[in-house]
């Protein structure tokens, strides 16, 4: 096999070669300095063109309900602009509700600090006695793959975060459903010191471009991993890494989590400056900071399989762990 | 059987518009643009919803861009904004100024390259650009590569224009 062109090293990246070729283009890769030389430039080469291309997002704001879309098809500018401002009224009203609804005003309001408190020695994460049966339920593999995942989760413990958690079961305890019920009497029992905000997350990641599960696969190298009972899913590349997809599964109308995962052996997408660049033009380096400190406080971790998995949603650190806990590959397409 | 519209509006309208955005550089425009194209897919419904919406939305911003063209005709877009780059990592240079680069360097490229550009960022996969653009699938991962390269290359040597200016 001669020299692998750049195209060939694009689609590769991009998760988009041919599984017959990407084995090829593997087995030649392991015998070919020249081509692992390329690989690697062509790989920046492409994360400057991501961060770049990137760094020039639109500010995202809520799309108009779809409703009004339908019960009105625009024909000028003038129309389009009024249902805007429908839709604009709609959202201030849901955010209201969402505000007074949920205790995550707390950690919103705390979220972003100043970043020269960001300084990465992992804080230890004020685990709340965890229930015996959470131990003796994880095989002692699984609880070992578990580790760094808590030296991962970083935590201020701030007195808002233990104040909200109260309430926060109340809420997680009705939001888990379906094949993670049986975790319902569990997560009803200790409370969690730490409240994990789902919100300003998803808020980024919904606007990440929508994949299929089969070039999820791809990007991977393997099934993507996730939550086998629940279905509706979307799967999403993240902007600005060669191969760090999102899952996301419904538990219930209004609870989205998302299942970040990546090939264990590659870097770690977030301490990217790239991925920064790439959320919504955040161009600063103050801003990485912020953004690198409010996503650590909510990310949780482990590997399943090759995968480095990591599970963000708008429910409890408990919560969250738990689920995290049940991750799997999903089973293969038919 | 024409796609459930609800669903591709949930999922791809943030992708249209941010391919809008980098086609008409206004982003209240390019969600005018994009509502715009939802509002016809509901009229037309076309099979392949996504892929309608965005051919329909590359020619709104086409229009858009030449009535834009006739009714600045006496402005000079890019040049109007000062280059105020100075010797400076990237990551200091501000937004704006970033955007401006970004979108000289972009405009360098190919129609062509920049098409196929816009549409893997908005989500689409190599088939779906094939189909878009009249590429051979094949073809997908050499002219991304080369859009990627000119884009870099072209930033790179507007930033160094912008410090040569500042300096001298």
């Amino acid at each position: 096999m001669s020299h692998v062109d750049e195209g060939p090293l694009h689609a590769y990246l991009d998760g988009e070669l041919p599984s017959a070729e990407r084995t090829a283009l593997e087995s030649h890769l392991a015998d070919c300095a020249t081509c692992r030389a390329n690989l690697a430039e062509e790989r920046a080469l492409r994360e400057r063109a991501v961060a770049l291309f990137g760094s020039t997002r639109p500010a995202e704001r809520p799309a108009p309900p779809f409703d009004q879309l339908r019960r009105e098809p625009k024909r000028s500018p003038w129309r389009v602009r009024r249902s805007f401002a429908w839709a604009a009224s709609i959202a201030v009203a849901l955010g209201l509700g969402y505000y007074m609804r949920s205790p995550n005003s707390y950690m919103r309001s705390s979220s972003p600090r100043p970043a020269a408190q960001t300084p990465a020695q992992p804080v230890a994460i004020a685990q709340p006695p965890a229930p015996a049966t959470a131990e003796t339920k994880s095989a002692p593999g699984t609880r070992n793959a578990a580790r760094p995942a808590n030296k991962l989760a970083r935590v201020t413990p701030t007195a808002e975060a233990s104040g909200a958690a109260a309430d926060t079961m109340r809420v997680d305890a009705n939001m888990v459903s379906g094949a993670v019920a049986a975790e319902r009497d569990r997560a009803a029992a200790p409370a969690p010191n730490l409240y994990v905000d789902g919100a300003p997350r998803r808020q980024l990641t919904t606007t990440w471009p929508v994949i299929t599960r089969r070039a999820a696969k791809s990007i991977l190298g393997e099934e993507p991993v996730g939550l086998p009972d629940l279905a509706a899913r979307t799967f999403r590349r993240v902007p600005g890494t060669d191969s760090t997809i999102v899952v996301e599964q419904v538990l219930d109308s209004s609870t989205v989590i998302q299942i970040f995962q990546r090939p264990a052996g590659g870097a770690y997408p977030y301490d990217s400056s790239t991925l920064g660049a790439a959320d919504q033009g955040r161009s600063r380096p103050r801003g990485y900071a912020r953004e690198e400190q409010s996503r650590s406080n909510r990310l949780f971790a482990r590997f399943v399989r090759g995968l480095r998995v990591e599970i963000t949603g708008p429910l409890s650190a408990d919560s969250l762990n738990r689920l995290l806990d049940q991750v799997a590959p999903l089973p293969p397409l038919p | 059987m024409p796609d459930d519209i609800a669903e591709v509006y949930r999922s791809t309208y943030p992708a249209l518009v941010r391919f809008l955005y980098r086609k008409v550089w206004d982003a209240e425009r390019a969600e005018d643009l994009a509502q715009e194209a939802f509002a016809r897919a509901l009229v037309h419904r076309p099979e392949n919803t996504r892929g309608w919406l965005f051919v329909v939305a590359a020619n709104m911003a086409r229009d858009e861009a030449r009535r834009a063209a006739r009714e600045k005709r006496h402005l000079t877009l890019l040049k109007s904004e000062p280059d105020a780059v100075h010797a400076t990592p990237e990551e200091d240079i501000d937004t704006a100024t970033r955007i401006t680069h970004v979108r000289a360097a972009l405009d360098e490229l190919t129609p062509r390259d920049r098409e196929a550009l816009l549409l893997w960022d908005a989500g689409m996969s190599y088939d779906e650009i094939a189909t878009q653009t009249g590429l051979a699938r094949g073809a997908i991962g050499t002219t991304l590569a080369r859009a990627r390269r000119r884009l870099v290359e072209a930033y790179d040597a507007g930033l160094e224009g912008g410090r040569h200016v500042a300096r001298g």
